[in-house]
């Protein structure tokens, strides 16, 4: 087994940070939704992928793929509204809430196939070609764009919920929310907000997919043991969880690339998931 | 009952194993092969996960298991076909013992965290699998390995070995139910913890049927090798396992041995009408649509909503208990000294609070002593200790000369201690007769399960809820709970009763029915201790009263005394402000 | 100014309080007492907004406030201290005192309202950006009821504040509902401590069973037989 050359090494490490980040932003509102509203929602994947094809369509009519946010993020904010509705008009426990937001991926599945067919699908873009040189190593832009959005995200969460009163009152709510209410907090209203806000972060993790991936409707359960393994490490309902377990999940996965066969990746991150299970379970 | 059953799957055996020599086109031999084989998944997932209500979203990891078995051993080592499915199931069986055998010593790997657990672990396998000579990448070709010939055809072998699989798998699963196994998943499935506490050795019962339920995967999947006789890891190991067998058994009915055949049948079925009419693609919309609407709608399942009419009848329809007839005394060992039950220096803190501080308690032989104190005091905290519920953090307690402690959670049910709970924790899904026969199995005697019941018919006769033995739990008001458990705690013929706040929330008629019950089982034989607040009962039954005040005794005698003890009145009352 | 006219409340199909009425003056203090499972906590947390109510009326000034949303009880003036403190463990002191004057009325004079609690408590002071769950037991009291006082409440409940607090600090707990109600604010306590209860109430309840069985002034109540009874039998 040879050595990977330092530059090989970095570039490793460097795809690993970025996909890294794709992990965070696709489990920021996973987690969110886990931790503070004790939803699992499975379909989150799903969401981003149907963010990711509508991306893909908007920009193949000519818009720009930024721009398709305008329109994306209301659109499945007011999704993320119907759903935790829908949750908590049928009092669905935190299990059940596991098992029909399956249901919900299966149909969003079909739903995209048979809008987009099973082909491969690649939005072409002009921030798909272009790729920057930083000393030795190359930087793609769709990935630096994700980064950026990852962080922007999960940091823009963290200091909202630490230092804006609505955010306070979130975390309230997570914690005990009779008693939020009996202070007048309105956990009905800010209950859907944050469930729309997780449903508009899947549309984001959507675009990035899109900007730097083929997309095949099969790909939507490949990310899922991964995004899981980060929530759980990086703490349910922590926003920065995510990110970070993200980037340290991506970085292991590289190195293991780099010394062994690329196909070993997957293993790092389901075992690590296995691992905090086993040893840390309950609310992690 | 049995031979009749028997019968019937005989029946039911010989008659479709005659269809392949019935010139059936070999286009339906496949794909009634395919119903078969997802009978065989969906019943055999059931028999853990249903029934235990621990739902793997791994069973495509076990599957997976037996068809890599199948593989490799006709491929790599020449091994005929039919002898590489032992093979398989065996792989697969140890391989869930093995993974179940960590996960469920962690206490809190429940529900959706156990779920997330085995969906882990089958995409970990299919990495193994892909990237090591298992696999390697390219998949296994299986079209060279001899198929023997047991039908007419190559798709009537299949079916006929499907047709023995799914028949073999519906019969364990059957037998599972009906058996000891069967009571003790589903009690795990409604309060796994209470289920210790009564008495069921839930570790060993969950290893158990994971093994099994894993083993008939294993071997599904060995068929189903030969079947496509081309094996790949992302066909093998992909979503579509452990999403449908979820599927088929939360629609068929997941508390039935058949409900998952049922709901098995009618999505392949449906499948198959989309697929055949090119619209597969809808046709799995469908199946997501289908699986939302019976979580929030049915949670019973088809087949599950009409099995439970069919139990109401026939335990309802029983045999009429004459109100006189008391059951026997219960069973009290030679009196050995008076002490019954003796704790010394309990202690028991939670997270800072000092719930116990040293308690010494002493329970004599036949008498009926009262727990009282305020709020707070550690009443409930001592029942739990003493019962098994939570381990002390320091202290003894001796029940017959015998070390609690030391005793694992189910072993102290058969030494002959019972408890109720001050809120009633009943098993929500199995009848009221159910809930009382449970113990009577797995107590001190463990009866056989018609024993059991009868048994448990002449405790509901004694609390007063013979009428009620085919209801669920649900069903019943606050009173009528408080004596399920009651009548659930004297099923095992304990020679010590510990009674959390019985009386509680009930009004003055019912107190009074519940006190001359109490005095009755005391005639009986038993010792009881009870925790309480309503002091009219406490005066009216007890012997003797210990009160408890943060966690200490301060007080212990006879009822009326103490409770004119100043330090008892101060400690009720408060002291007003010197 | 607070007036429950004969309320039911239920936990699924029994009644936990049935024909339940009390009345409450403007700067009153009244305190409700009973044996375990009377009812007192379910009572409370009704006028709380916690509980739905099934029958009878509850009005604050002569509205009616029974089919009022959760979250609008605190917009009325209400503030509870709930039975076992339930604080916001994983917040800060800062934070959980900051999301008690979470009603508009309350809002705006925030600042000046933390600064009188932290007057009020200076052990909260110290422990201002500490997570709640870290203080003691009787600091934790203090932080429930600081919080409640952050609503700026016109009636203020507490239920069982001295439950699991040792002695001295019951004592002191009690001495400051006394300066709170002093200082014209309502007080409506559930009670197992009779003795200090009746101390410092103006007007006292007996809860049996779910309901009412007596009511009137301390000295009065002292005097009958009832409450020894219900406690002591």
């Amino acid at each position: 087994m040879a050595l990977p050359s330092l530059t090989l090494l970095g570039q490793s490490l460097l795809s690993g940070l970025f996909i890294g980040a794709l992990y965070g932003l696709l489990g920021l509102g996973l987690s969110l939704s886990w931790g503070m509203l004790r939803q699992i929602n499975l379909a989150h994947f799903a969401l981003a992928f149907l963010g990711a094809y509508l991306t893909y369509q908007l920009a193949g009519a000519g818009m720009d793929p930024l721009a398709t946010l305008a329109v994306i993020v209301p659109c499945f904010f007011a999704l993320g509204v119907l759903m935790h509705w829908l949750f908590a008009r049928f009092s669905v426990s935190t299990f059940n809430s596991l098992l029909v937001s399956f249901g919900l991926t299966v149909i969003i599945e079909a739903l995209i196939q048979w809008l987009w067919t099973a082909d491969f699908r690649r939005m072409e873009s002009a921030y798909g070609e272009a790729r920057f040189r930083i000393g030795a190593l190359y930087v793609a832009l769709p990935e630096l764009l994700t980064l950026a959005m990852a962080v922007a995200l999960s940091f823009a969460t963290w200091a909202a919920l630490r230092y804006t009163y609505l955010g306070k009152a979130m975390r309230a709510i997570a914690e005990d929310a009779p008693i939020a209410a009996a202070f007048g907090i309105n956990v009905r209203a800010l209950s859907l907000l944050l469930s729309g806000l997780c449903a508009a972060f899947a549309g984001v993790a959507g675009l990035c997919l899109a900007l730097s991936y083929t997309l095949a409707p099969g790909q939507i359960y490949a990310w899922l043991g991964v995004v899981f393994a980060a929530v759980m490490l990086g703490g349910l309902g922590n926003p920065l969880g995510p990110l970070v377990a993200g980037i340290v999940i991506g970085a292991s996965e590289a190195l293991t690339m780099a010394f062994t066969a690329p196909a070993w990746a997957p293993l790092v991150s389901f075992s690590l998931l296995i691992v905090v299970l086993l040893a840390r379970p309950g609310r992690v | 009952m049995r031979q009749r059953a028997l019968a019937g799957f005989a029946a039911a055996g010989l008659t479709l194993s005659a269809v392949p020599f019935f010139g059936l086109p070999a286009f339906y031999e496949s794909f009634l092969y395919l119903v078969f084989h997802w009978i065989v998944l969906a019943v055999s997932w059931n028999i853990f996960s249903g029934y235990s209500g621990y739902f793997s979203f791994g069973h495509g990891a076990f599957f997976g298991a037996g068809m890599y078995t199948t593989a490799t051993l006709a491929t790599k080592a020449d091994v005929p076909f039919l002898w590489t499915l032992p093979a398989a199931a065996l792989v697969a069986a140890l391989f869930g013992i093995a993974l179940g055998a960590v996960a469920f010593r962690v206490r809190r790997l429940r529900g959706e965290l156990f779920a997330l657990l085995t969906l882990a672990v089958t995409f970990v396998l299919a990495t193994i699998v892909l990237n090591t000579p298992i696999d390697g990448g390219p998949g296994l070709v299986l079209s060279a390995v001899p198929l023997p010939a047991i039908g007419p055809s190559p798709s009537s072998t299949f079916y006929l070995l499907g047709l023995a699989l799914a028949l073999a798998t519906l019969w364990i699963a059957r037998e599972v139910q009906r058996s000891k196994l069967g009571t003790g998943l589903f009690a795990i499935h409604d309060d796994e913890d209470v289920a210790e506490v009564l008495g069921v050795p839930t570790y060993r019962y969950k290893l158990a049927a994971f093994g099994l339920s894993c083993g008939l995967a294993g071997v599904a999947g060995g068929i189903q090798a030969m079947f496509i006789s081309y094996v790949t890891v992302g066909e093998t190991f992909s979503i579509a396992v452990p999403l449908y067998v979820v599927l088929m058994s939360v629609l068929g009915g997941s508390r039935h041995w058949f409900g998952p055949a049922v709901g098995a049948a009618g999505v392949t079925a449906l499948l198959y009408a989309f697929t055949a009419g090119d619209y597969a693609v809808a046709g799995r919309a469908a199946v997501g649509l289908i699986l939302i609407l019976v979580i929030l709608f049915l949670p019973e399942g088809i087949f599950g909503q009409a099995v439970r009419a069919l139990e109401r009848r026939r335990v309802s329809v029983a045999p009429a208990i004459d109100a006189a007839e008391l059951p026997a005394p219960t069973a009290a060992p030679p009196a050995e000294g008076k002490t019954l039950l003796e704790a010394r220096g309990l202690s028991k803190a939670f997270r800072g609070v000092q719930a116990l501080a040293g308690v010494d308690l002493e329970v004599r032989r036949g008498e009926i002593l009262g727990l009282v104190g305020p709020n707070g005091s550690g009443k409930s905290t001592l029942i739990n200790v003493v019962s098994g519920h939570f381990r002390p953090d320091s202290g003894r307690i001796l029940f017959e000369g015998r070390d609690l402690a030391a005793l694992e959670a189910h072993r102290i049910a058969r030494t002959g201690l019972a408890r109720t709970y001050q809120i009633p924790r009943p098993f929500a899904h199995l009848s009221v007769l159910e809930n009382v026969a449970l113990p009577a199995m797995f107590g001190r005697d463990a009866l056989p399960r018609a024993e059991a019941e009868s048994e448990a018919r002449r405790w509901l006769a004694f609390t007063g809820l013979a009428a009620k033995a085919a209801a669920l739990p649900g069903e019943l008001n606050l009173h009528q709970r408080k004596f399920l458990e009651l009548a659930r705690a004297l099923a095992s013929r304990p020679g010590l009763l510990l009674l959390d706040e019985v009386f509680s929330g009930l009004t003055h008629v019912e107190i009074d029915d519940a006190i001359r019950l109490i005095r009755a089982i005391r005639a009986q034989g038993a010792t009881i201790v009870f925790v309480e607040h309503v002091i009219r009962a406490v005066m009216e039954l007890t012997d003797r009263i210990v009160v408890l005040s943060y966690g200490r005794v301060i007080a212990e005698g006879d009822p009326r005394a103490v409770m004119r003890e100043p330090d008892v009145v101060a400690a009720y009352l408060g002291k007003p402000h010197a | 100014m607070l007036e429950v006219e004969r309320i039911r409340v239920s936990y699924g199909a029994a009644p936990a309080i049935s024909e339940v009425s009390l009345r409450i003056g403007a700067g009153e203090l009244a305190c409700v007492v009973g044996p375990n499972g009377a009812g007192k906590t379910t009572l409370i947390n009704a006028i709380a907004g916690l509980h739905r109510i099934e029958a009878g009326a509850l009005k604050l000034d002569g509205r009616d406030l029974s089919h009022l949303p959760r979250h609008a009880f605190c917009g009325e003036g209400i503030a509870i201290v709930p039975e076992g403190r339930r604080l916001f463990a994983g917040m800060s002191v800062r934070e959980n005192l900051e999301l008690g004057s979470y009603r508009r009325a309350a809002r705006a004079r925030r600042a000046e309202s933390l600064e009188r609690v932290c007057e009020v408590f200076p052990i909260l002071l110290e422990r201002l950006e500490q997570p709640a769950g870290t203080l003691s037991g009787g600091q934790q009291q203090m932080l429930a009821i600081g919080r409640a006082l952050m609503a700026r409440p016109r009636l203020l409940l507490l239920d069982e504040p001295s439950l699991g607090l040792a002695p001295a600090v019951v004592l002191a707990v009690f001495n400051v509902i006394k300066e709170i109600n002093a200082g014209g604010v309502a007080v409506l306590l559930v009670e197992q401590n009779v003795a200090l209860a009746l101390e410092i109430a103006a007007r006292a309840y007996v809860l049996e069973e779910g309901r009412i069985t007596a009511e009137g002034r301390p000295q009065e109540l002292l005097a009958q037989p009832h409450i020894r009874r219900a406690y002591l039998g």
